[in-house]
């Protein structure tokens, strides 16, 4: 079989894989996008759409820099995104609560964010608590429920439209002569010179780097090249309502309304493997935390469900490697595909074509694991 | 635009944006404006558009109303109760419209 | 409350579901039959009995059909099996468990809103054909059968000029119903290709088999012509215009382009299976190329790719009413069997004749699906700010743009545009997705597939979603 040349593949169509890819395309290099057949698990099209720092990086202080430092480059990032595919991604930096029922679920909250503060090494992280009557005054356009205790409030957090997201990425890497394959499934890599040939049943491709964004399959290709990355799938839900006046301009774990008015519930944490069914049961306690907090919805009418796979580690934070033993070949996985995205298409291009350190960002390699 | 043949059936008047309709137990919320001569029933939620009823049978969506303060009730399957208040359904409001 | 069980539970009283229920309590089962309309007879026989008793002319102008369907309701309404109309159906777990909806407000308190069940019937019918044209989102532009739903169960009909425009026998049949009722047609705007009879003669002897549906046609066709209706033939595009309302319709024919004034314009193309809880099953599902729709994969008792869950009637394959009816039968006989109600031979006793019927009722169908196969020219919109998702309001050109982009399957489009996602779900969309998606990429829609399907199939409240059993 003939191959196809180019300087860099990207093996994911996920919203990593094709942030990436428009970010080297980008940076100067030449980029084909392989996707898998669709009837797959993308776990980029059952997003909720946050750009999220409060609750991130427990455990490992520079995971909830790297946050911080991609929320704050969300604005500059997605103004030239816009600007360039003429797309609206409805990016809004609205600050996001965590909103607690019950004094006890308070309780944790609060010593929750002291940890965070007490690990941070420079001061950035900027969570508060507020009372229920504070949070009330920020949402003067709907009611708590009577059992809201109070909320934790990060000025980073954000929304954003995650299906525009993926869609504007796509267009963006067209738009710069990005090669997208969709219904490419690899089935083997292999080292090809000082670069790499990866074998489709359609087609074969070669380039100098390669960069595996591939979800669930990430283990899999990750191996070919000589890299461990454990990763393993977790079920979320997610409902979605009719549209409805803006009522609740803000960003929070479970609930967000996106800029068409529908609000959204989500999402469950369940291990149940590789599938994306949902069921009445689950969706009814996301709905009953929700209707908990805001009662006010009960009339809302519900229109879609959804479900996807979270892709995560074993710790839950992210990997990114260099494969040592095939250099140029690179592997990275987290499941903060959206508030990442303004540094996996700004920043990441600097270390996998021209090689830049950033700082300790060893501590994502997955070596972490083998302790 | 419609018109009634002769009504059979206990009468019942519903409300619809301030007026007064006359129809007859057992017809749905849709005939009833139908038949008297009401033909907008919506603005599209996305930009507005008007719309009115398409399938009469619950497949389109087409017919949404307000009712009894409910928004977006699917009128061709719910059928008229006296006393009714119904309105147009009207795109909801959101600070961003115009990009929406 | 408590969830009630059931031996089989039948979804939809039109002549496929009421056959299967006078059956299967024949054969002792326990039964429930939940239906979204407020009457039984389904769309073909909506508010028959109404119709029957307080509108007794009218419902003798109907036809023979309609005095033996009659007789139908009746044997359903005696036959013992629960009935519940009204209600419409969100969601079906696994286990059987059906989840239901009163459409009334203020009705929720009045009875259980989940039935469990050992066996289930989709017997739900056909929805037409969406037939995407310019302007068809415009007040006045409205489905082929609205209009006989509207006179049936309302006792209202057009007023002003009526243009009506498609392909298919009920077109022709509701054209001439509302000439009946004294309607004024201003134009007919056929368009079946003019070669199709020619391409459907060869079925023509299997046709004789039912010799009342071709006089039944050929007796529409010849009030047609007698009444004066215009006919335009080898209509090329149609377009609806207006502001507010509907007030011309605008196309081009063999004789070039003419534009009629218009109070409504009703559109057919056909009629397809409404899939929508048998996808939501996830039953297995086939492309049938000379309709062009979806139906689910059935054996000969109609029994789907998922344990538990058959098939009767249109939402099979549209078969029509008679068709149906023998299904919902042979699908009752089925299950008495599965339930240790019946002998696997008793079973077969009982179908034999049924099939018979069944042969002969389905003899006529080659010929008519082949004298209105549907056009391809059609479904997949030639004009590219066409809508073809009305809830989203999203267009032909969109799609096309999206799908170069390397959405190649209905949910990465819809997941990109939101084409489906609004609260039609994807009824009104789905099948022109697909069509567009597979002309743009050149293959067939049997490869492209369908939009995913989930709960809630219709509308809930969170309220009713937590408070569900």
């Amino acid at each position: 079989m003939n191959s196809i040349q180019t300087d860099t593949i990207v093996i994911g169509g996920g919203i990593i894989g094709v942030s990436l890819a428009y970010g080297l395309i980008k940076h100067g290099s030449s980029v084909i996008l392989l996707d898998r057949e669709d009837q797959n698990l993308t776990a980029s099209r059952a997003n909720f759409g946050l750009v999220w720092v409060q609750s991130k990086g427990y455990g490992m202080p520079r995971y909830a820099e790297w946050c911080i430092e991609a929320t704050d480059h969300w604005p500059v990032f997605s103004e030239s995104l816009e600007e360039e595919t003429g797309s609206k991604l409805n990016y809004e930096n609205t600050g996001g609560f965590e909103i607690c029922l019950g004094e006890e679920e308070l309780a944790a909250r609060v010593k929750f964010i002291e940890d965070m503060r007490m690990q941070s090494r420079n001061g950035q992280y900027e969570v508060s608590m507020l009372s229920r009557d504070e949070l009330q005054k920020m949402l003067p356009k709907i009611a708590l429920g009577n059992d809201v205790s109070g909320a934790s409030f990060c000025r980073h957090d954000g929304i954003v439209d995650p299906l525009n997201l993926l869609r504007t990425f796509y267009q963006g890497f067209q738009k710069r002569g990005g090669d997208y394959r969709p219904g490419h499934w690899v089935e083997d890599i292999q080292k090809d010179g000082s670069g790499f040939l990866v074998k489709t049943p359609k087609q074969h491709f070669r380039a100098q780097k390669l960069v595996i964004a591939s979800g669930l399959a990430t283990t899999k290709l990750s191996n070919m090249v000589g890299m461990a990355v454990p990763v393993s799938p977790q079920k979320g839900q997610v409902l979605v309502t009719e549209r409805t006046s803006k009522l609740f301009p803000f960003a929070t774990g479970g609930i967000r309304q996106n800029a068409n008015g529908n609000f959204m519930f989500g999402a469950s944490h369940e291990d149940t493997g590789i599938e994306i069914g949902t069921s009445t049961d689950i969706l009814k306690v996301l709905v009953s935390r929700a209707l908990r907090i805001f009662p006010v919805l009960e009339n809302l009418q519900l229109v879609r469900t959804w479900a996807g796979l979270r892709v995560l580690t074993p710790d839950q934070k992210p990997v990114y490697c260099e494969s040592e033993e095939f250099p140029g070949a690179f592997a990275v996985t987290s499941h903060s595909g959206v508030s990442l995205a303004s540094l996996h298409s700004d920043k990441l291009p600097e270390w996998i074509l021209e090689g830049k350190i950033f700082p300790d960002f060893d501590v994502f390699h997955p070596r972490r694991f083998n302790v | 635009m419609f018109k009634k043949l002769p009504q059979n059936g206990e009468k019942v008047s519903i409300d619809f944006e301030g007026k007064r309709l006359e129809t007859v137990t057992g017809q749905t919320v849709a005939a009833a404006l139908l038949g008297s001569g009401e033909m907008l029933f919506r603005e599209s939620a996305v930009t507005g558009q008007p719309r009115s009823v398409y399938c009469m049978m619950g497949v389109c969506f087409e017919c949404l109303l307000e009712i009894d303060g409910k928004p977006n009730q699917q009128s061709c399957m719910i059928l008229v109760q006296e006393g009714m208040k119904i309105r147009r359904q009207q795109r909801p409001i959101m600070e961003n419209h115009a990009s929406a | 409350m408590q969830v009630p069980e059931y031996d089989l539970i039948i979804i939809g009283s039109g002549p496929a579901g009421m056959a299967a229920a006078v059956t299967s309590r024949g054969q002792g089962l326990k039964v429930l039959v939940l239906d979204e309309q407020p009457t039984a007879g389904g769309q073909i026989y909506r508010n028959i009995e109404h119709l029957e008793l307080h509108r007794n002319p009218e419902f003798k102008k109907l036809g023979r059909d309609y005095s033996e369907a009659s007789g139908l309701v009746k044997r359903f309404k005696n036959c013992g099996a629960d009935y519940l109309s009204g209600m419409t159906v969100w969601q079906i777990e696994k286990e059987l468990v059906v989840r239901v909806v009163h459409n009334s407000p203020g009705q929720d308190k009045k009875s259980p809103l989940s039935f469990k069940a050992k066996k289930i019937l989709i017997a739900v019918g056909a929805m037409e054909r969406p037939m995407p044209i310019p302007g068809w989102t415009l007040p006045g532009v409205m489905a082929c059968t609205a209009v006989d739903v509207l006179y049936k169960s309302a006792g209202i009909v057009p007023k002003g000029t009526v243009v009506l425009a498609g392909a298919g026998p009920l077109l022709l049949l509701i054209a001439t119903r509302l000439l009946d009722a004294g309607v004024k047609i201003s134009a007919l705007l056929n368009t079946n290709p003019q070669n199709a009879l020619l391409k459907a003669l060869p079925h023509l002897p299997s046709a004789l088999r039912t010799p009342e549906y071709l006089v039944k046609g050929a007796g529409m066709l010849l009030k047609l012509r007698t009444s004066g209706v215009p006919i335009h033939f080898g209509i090329r595009s149609i377009e609806a215009q207006g502001k507010e309302n509907l007030n011309r319709v605008r196309f081009v024919s063999s004789k070039g382009t003419q534009t009629v004034d218009a109070d409504l314009l009703l559109l057919h193309q056909g009629v397809v299976p409404n899939v929508q809880i048998t996808r939501l099953l996830g039953c297995e599902h086939q492309w049938y190329e000379s309709q062009r729709y979806w139906e689910p994969v059935l054996d000969e008792w109609g029994n789907t790719s998922v344990p538990g869950i058959a098939v009767a009637g249109d939402c099979g394959r549209v078969s029509g009413s008679k068709v149906s009816e023998l299904s919902g039968h042979i699908a009752a006989l089925e299950t008495a069997r599965a339930l240790g109600a019946l002998s696997e031979s008793k079973r077969d006793e009982q179908a034999s004749s049924i099939r018979a019927e069944l042969k002969k009722q389905q003899a006529s169908r080659p010929f008519l699906d082949t004298l209105f196969e549907p056009q391809k020219s059609w479904i997949v919109p030639e004009d590219e700010a066409t809508m073809v998702c009305r809830c989203e309001e999203v267009d032909v050109g969109e799609i096309r743009n999206t799908v170069r982009l390397g959405a190649h399957s209905p949910d990465r489009v819809k997941a990109m545009i939101r084409s489906g996602m609004g609260f039609c779900q994807g009824r009104m969309c789905a099948l022109t997705l697909s069509e567009i998606i597979a002309d743009e990429l050149k293959i067939s829609p049997a490869d492209v597939g369908y939009l995913r399907v989930r709960s809630p199939i219709k509308p809930v409240t969170l309220g009713q979603l937590v408070s569900s059993e």
